[in-house]
C-alpha cells in the first residue's frame, strides 16, 4: 500500500493505538461479565460498536479514568447497579413513531384482529410508554379498546415507572400531531390527554388497558400469547445471533396468523424468519405468522 | 471483494463536492463507500436519491445489520447513528445526538477506525459544525488515510478546518483532487 501509508513515524503511534484498543476491548468484556455476575443482566448479546460508545460515555459521566474502573464502582456502590443497566440500554420513544406503520395497522391489521373475541397485544421494549399510548389511542379509534389488553414490557425499571404514570416525557407538540395525522388520526390528539402544569397525561380510560411489566427479551421466556407483537427499535441494539433469539421469542408468542411489527430500519432479510413470517407490508415493517401447515 | 473501505462525512455545503467526487468514479469502483451526511430529518428528498441520480455506483440506504457491498455507496438513514459493527456489516442506534447530529460522523469514523484500521480512507467535507474531526483523528491514529476538503474549496469551512486544526487531516484536497486520489487507490487495489 503506497498511497495510504503516512510515513514511518506514525507506525509506532499505530502500535500504541492498537494496544489501547485491545486493552479497551478486554476491559469491556470484563465489565460485561461483572455486570452479569453482579446483576444477572447479560449484555453480551448487544451490538458491540454501540454498546462500546455507551460504555465510554459512562466512563466520562462517572468521572473515572478507565473502563475497568467501572467494575469497582459496580461492585462497591449499591446504587450503581440499576444506573449502569439504565445507562447502557437506550430509551428513546415518541408518539406514533413511524406513522406509515400505524396507518397500516389501522387499515389492514386491526380489522383482522376484530374477529377475535378478545385481544392481547405485546409491546416488547416499551421504553417510556409512548408506543403503548399510541396503540391504545388507535384501538379506541377503531372501536377495539374494549376486550383488548396491551402488555408493555421493558428491561429498564426506571422507564417502566415513568411509563406507568401516563405522563408524557415531552409536552405534546406539532410533530406529535403531524405523526398522529399521518397515522390516519382525524381527531385532535390532545383530546386523549389531560393537561396540568404543562404536562400531558394519557386519559385514565386508555391507561387502564395497558399493563406495564419488567421483562428481559434476552433472558426471559415468552411474555404472553398475543395476536400482535410490536418490537421496534429494540433489536438494532442486539447482535445478529441475539436478534434471532428475540425473533424466535416473538414468533413463539404469536398465535397463528398473528402479526409482528418491527422498526423502520430493521430487517428480517438474512434471518430464518423470512420463511416463518409472511411479509404483509415491507415499508411498514408488518409481518404475519404463517399457518404451521404452510411452512 | 476489496477489504479496503471509503468513509465520507459532510454537512452544510457537502452535497456539491460529494457529487463532484462520486460522479468521477467508475461503476466498477471496488472499495465500498459509506456516507454520513447531515440533513434535515423531515426533508422529502433524501441524500440517497440525490446521490443515486449523480453517481454511476449503486446507492442504497442502510438497514440495521446491512452488509458492506462492493461497487456500492451506503448511505446512513436520517435519525440513526451508523456504526461499523465488523468487516461484514453495519449497525444502527438511536443514542443521543453528538454535535447536535444523528447520524454523527464521529460515530461512523471512530467505529470504522477500530475495524478497518489502516485499510480505509476517511474524507471530511464542507460543514458548519465540529462533528467528524475527532473521528477523523481516530482514523489517523489507527493508520488509515485521512483527508479534509480544502477550506478554500469548501462552501462552509468550519468542519474541515476543525479537523485540520486538530491535526487529523493527513491531506487537504479539493473535491477534484479527492476523486483522483480515490481512482489511484482503486487502481492500486485492483493490482493486488
Amino acid at each position: 500500500m503506497v498511497i495510504t501509508r503516512q510515513g514511518e513515524t506514525t507506525i509506532l503511534d499505530e502500535q500504541d493505538t492498537r494496544l489501547t484498543l485491545k486493552t479497551e476491548n478486554l476491559e469491556i468484556k470484563l465489565l460485561i461479565t461483572a455486570i452479569k455476575e453482579k446483576t444477572g443482566y447479560d449484555l453480551s448479546g448487544y451490538a458491540q460498536a454501540s454498546i462500546k460508545r455507551r460504555i465510554k460515555q459512562l466512563v466520562v459521566d462517572e468521572n473515572v479514568g478507565h473502563i475497568s474502573d467501572l467494575i469497582a464502582k459496580l461492585l462497591h456502590s449499591p446504587q450503581s447497579e440499576s444506573h449502569f443497566i439504565n445507562s447502557l440500554t437506550v430509551n428513546v420513544s415518541e408518539l406514533f413513531r413511524h406513522p406509515q406503520s400505524f396507518l397500516q395497522l389501522r387499515e389492514s391489521v386491526l380489522p383482522y384482529l376484530a374477529s377475535f373475541p378478545r385481544r392481547d397485544i405485546w409491546i416488547a421494549g416499551c421504553s417510556t410508554g409512548e408506543e403503548a399510548y399510541s396503540m391504545a389511542i388507535l384501538l379506541e379509534e377503531v372501536g377495539l379498546l374494549k376486550n383488548t389488553q396491551i402488555h408493555a414490557t421493558d428491561i429498564n425499571t426506571d422507564v417502566l415507572k415513568k411509563a406507568q404514570t401516563g405522563v408524557l416525557s415531552k409536552a405534546l407538540n406539532k410533530g406529535d400531531a403531524a405523526r398522529y395525522q399521518a397515522s390516519g388520526g382525524t381527531a385532535s390528539l390532545s383530546k386523549y390527554f389531560s393537561t396540568a402544569y404543562n404536562k400531558n397525561k394519557l386519559s385514565q380510560f386508555l391507561l387502564d388497558h395497558i399493563s406495564f411489566s419488567h421483562h428481559n427479551i434476552l433472558q426471559d421466556q415468552v411474555f404472553c400469547s398475543a395476536q400482535l407483537v410490536l418490537c421496534r427499535n429494540v433489536m438494532i441494539y442486539f447482535d445478529i445471533e441475539t436478534q434471532c433469539h428475540a425473533l424466535t421469542l416473538f414468533n413463539n408468542s404469536l398465535v397463528q396468523n398473528g402479526y409482528l411489527v418491527i422498526g423502520e430500519k430493521e430487517s428480517l432479510i438474512n434471518t430464518p424468519f423470512c420463511r416463518l413470517l409472511k411479509t404483509i407490508d415491507e415499508p411498514a415493517k408488518i409481518y404475519q405468522r404463517k399457518n404451521l401447515e404452510n411452512v | 471483494m476489496s477489504d479496503f473501505s471509503v468513509f465520507i462525512g459532510g454537512s452544510a455545503g457537502s452535497i456539491a463536492p460529494l457529487i463532484s467526487i462520486l460522479s468521477r468514479l467508475p461503476a466498477n469502483f471496488s472499495p465500498s463507500i459509506t456516507l454520513v451526511i447531515h440533513s434535515n430529518e423531515d426533508s422529502k428528498s433524501t441524500v440517497t436519491d440525490v446521490i443515486a441520480n449523480n453517481c454511476p455506483l449503486t446507492v442504497i440506504e442502510i438497514s440495521d445489520k446491512g452488509h458492506f457491498k462492493s461497487n456500492t455507496v451506503h448511505v446512513a438513514p436520517g435519525g440513526y447513528h451508523l456504526y461499523v459493527e465488523n468487516k461484514k456489516h453495519f449497525s444502527l442506534s438511536i443514542d443521543k445526538k453528538i454535535h447536535f447530529s444523528r447520524p454523527s460522523i464521529d460515530v461512523l469514523f471512530t467505529s470504522a477506525a477500530e475495524v478497518f484500521k489502516n485499510h480505509c480512507i476517511a474524507i471530511l467535507l464542507s460543514g458548519a459544525n465540529g462533528d467528524g474531526a475527532e473521528g477523523l483523528l481516530n482514523i489517523k491514529k489507527h493508520g488509515g488515510l485521512t483527508v479534509a476538503q480544502s477550506p478554500a474549496s469548501a462552501q462552509v469551512d468550519i468542519m474541515p478546518q476543525t479537523a485540520i486544526d486538530k491535526g487529523a487531516a493527513a491531506k487537504v484536497l479539493s473535491p477534484k483532487e479527492i476523486s483522483h486520489l480515490l481512482l489511484r487507490i482503486n487502481d492500486e487495489y485492483s493490482l493486488l
